[in-house]
């Protein structure tokens, strides 16, 4: 093995720096996403870093047992957990501390995420959560709102060509009980429709690989989805989801009409916890960013949804927002008139020792202009 | 100015570039059978593409945003797992051995069969009874495979990874096992070689790309056309 020194910049694998304008860039676009769920009735929890590991891991956390890093708290002698995911900390707040609060109960939140693992396509093990949940709802009118609420953020924030895909991930697991198929099959069945592999779907037979099928093919732009939905007969334990997806569909479409909306009725995967009615966010440009859904919070089982939008996948979508000028301020300029300055929208870099150029000296410093004889000058 | 503004790019605000579609198509035998397709699904790739001696990678076709980029096997399911390319055309062996989740493989083109198989050379089979193996070595290019498929049996196996001619490994002592792609089963029989286990049968999938997929109504109607073609081929 070659004995390498370890360099000092070099990170753990899938951690990195943000650095000045990106860390600015993402700033700006979280604040941006927290106005617009704020001004939806959104109020923001903050919840720690570090939980207990029973309770980060129990409901809808479980789904992410996996992907937790876990550390011993020297103080209690118990096991904590890195949360891996905000949503079960959020259903924890709703169903304990804010038991009493009214319900419906709307709740938003932004903070960093810690993984176990990267995947080859998203080599990420830390970063930025964006979302909301909206607790103790059970009209389809929530599910819409959630979803409208998603569209609207990432449309403001200026995320181009967005395009809701529907689907519920419970959907194969109903229709294949509803039919009464063996736990073998489904879990064929699963595989191959994970994969969009209608060969694989064929190969398993039976009457859920029938329906499954028609499904498949019928997945892609709402309208044609939903003819088709509307023509198979679904098992009563399917038939509820139909119902909710037509009436949210409508919601959306009254809304946002122009809104491109997609179904995939045999869409699972990434979905841990949700059990209803779910939503992936795409951006033609960068894929996916962000997905949702429908799931049962706390012991007590309350009707929620809500979505969660990655920062990462986001940033790169999104037009920069121009930071203000930066004006330099030469060495002994009183307090008072660089904060004039300031007041009026320009970012001050001051000098801290007299320097004979202060042009080619607010040209190091990365300023657009500089400060002379009262007067702020254009540095060319 | 620096290069921290990777992930500030703006997207391409022009519509010829970020309409484009990318058709990634494996090297070698599997593009022979497929040329029919490609002409029944109107796909006519520049000349450039047929000629041996070129050293293009990417190809125009005649259809103005649609380009083919002609890669490896195994790297078509990268190109268009990262999206880099929208669609492919990948045989289900690559499909198992990476299991990226971000491809679909709506369409069996019916073409490029064979199948994955365990071998071992023909003399050792007499002496050898499976049920008794706790570990096992074998060579071969598709470790995750070969891993499942063993440990689905109980049974460890240490890959040795090698990129071709696998039939080398045993007769010179690297492993007792291979896992490989058997048509005929002729290159196994020349090296002293016999199949013990069928893993899966193999053929040409269409792949695409899952965001492209649920966000291009265009990628749906590739997926149609190819549907006819391959009904077509087999009528």
């Amino acid at each position: 093995m070659p004995a390498d020194a370890l360099n000092s910049a070099l990170l753990p694998a899938g951690l990195h720096d943000v650095l000045p304008s990106e860390a600015a860039h993402e700033a700006v676009a979280v604040e941006r996403l927290l106005a617009e769920f704020a001004a939806h009735g959104y109020r923001r929890v903050d919840p720690p870093l570090v939980e207990f590991e029973e309770n980060l891991l129990s409901g809808a956390g479980a789904a992410m047992a996996k992907q937790t890093f876990r550390v011993m708290d020297p103080h209690s002698q118990r096991m904590m957990a890195v949360r891996a995911d905000i949503t079960p900390q959020i259903v924890r707040i709703a169903t304990t501390r804010l038991l009493n609060e009214a319900r419906p109960l709307r709740l938003c939140y932004a903070g960093p995420v810690l993984r176990v693992n990267g995947t080859q396509l998203r080599p990420e093990r830390q970063f930025t959560q964006v979302g909301v949940e909206l607790i103790g709802a059970v009209e389809p009118e929530a599910d819409a709102e959630v979803i409208l609420l998603a569209v609207q953020a990432l449309t403001a924030i200026g995320v181009p060509h967005l395009s809701v895909d529907l689907c519920v991930p419970k959907m194969v697991e109903r229709i294949c009980a509803g039919l009464g198929r063996p736990d073998d099959e489904v879990r064929q069945l699963r595989a191959a429709l994970d994969r969009k592999d209608v060969a694989g779907v064929a190969e398993v037979g039976g009457p859920a690989a029938t329906l499954l099928e028609t499904l498949m093919s019928a997945s892609g732009p709402a309208d044609r989805a939903m003819r088709a939905l509307t023509a198979v007969e679904l098992p009563e334990e399917a038939e509820l989801d139909r119902r909710r997806l037509t009436a949210a569909l409508a919601v959306m479409r009254a809304a946002l009409p122009d809104l491109t909306v997609t179904i995939d009725l045999v869409e699972h995967r990434g979905f841990g916890y949700q059990t209803g009615l779910s939503f992936t966010l795409f951006s033609r440009d960068v894929g996916e960013v962000g997905q949702g859904g429908r799931y049962h919070a706390g012991a007590n089982k309350e009707r929620a949804t809500g979505f969660t939008l990655y920062m990462d996948y986001i940033l790169p979508a999104i037009p920069v927002v121009p930071a203000p000028a930066r004006v330099y301020v030469p060495h002994g300029t009183p307090w008072a008139a660089s904060g004039k300055l300031r007041a009026d929208g320009w970012v001050t870099v001051a000098g801290l020792a007299p320097v004979a150029d202060a042009a080619a000296e607010a040209k190091r410093l990365l300023c657009g202009h500089r400060l002379a004889d009262g007067v702020v000058h254009p540095v060319e | 100015m620096s290069a921290d503004t990777s992930a500030l790019r703006t997207p391409a605000n022009d519509a010829s570039v970020t309409d484009r579609l990318v058709l990634a198509l494996p090297k070698g035998r599997i593009l022979k059978e497929l040329r029919p397709l490609l002409s029944h699904a109107g796909i006519i790739p520049e000349p450039a593409f047929d000629d041996d001696k070129s050293r293009l990678l990417h190809f125009a076709t005649n259809i103005p945003n649609l380009s083919i980029i002609r890669v490896r096997s195994f790297d078509v399911a990268t190109f268009v797992a990262f999206g880099a390319a929208h669609l492919g055309v990948a045989g289900n062996d690559v499909l198992m051995e990476f299991d990226y989740p971000e491809i679909y493989s709506p369409l069996d083109l019916g073409i490029g069969k064979c199948h994955l198989a365990v071998a071992e050379p023909a003399e050792m089979i007499a002496s050898d009874d499976p049920t008794r193996w706790s570990h096992v070595r074998v060579a071969t290019k598709y470790p995750e495979v070969t891993k499942r498929h063993f440990a689905a049996r109980g049974v460890q196996a240490e890959c040795v990874k090698l990129n071709g001619a696998m039939e080398l490994a045993p007769t010179l002592g690297l492993c007792r096992l291979i896992v490989d792609l058997v048509s005929t089963g002729s290159t196994l029989k020349a090296n002293g070689l016999e199949q013990v286990e069928h893993i899966a049968n193999v053929s040409s999938r269409l792949i695409v790309n899952r965001a492209a997929f649920k966000t291009r109504p265009e990628v749906s109607q590739w997926i149609d056309t190819f549907r006819e073609a391959v009904n077509a081929h087999q009528a």
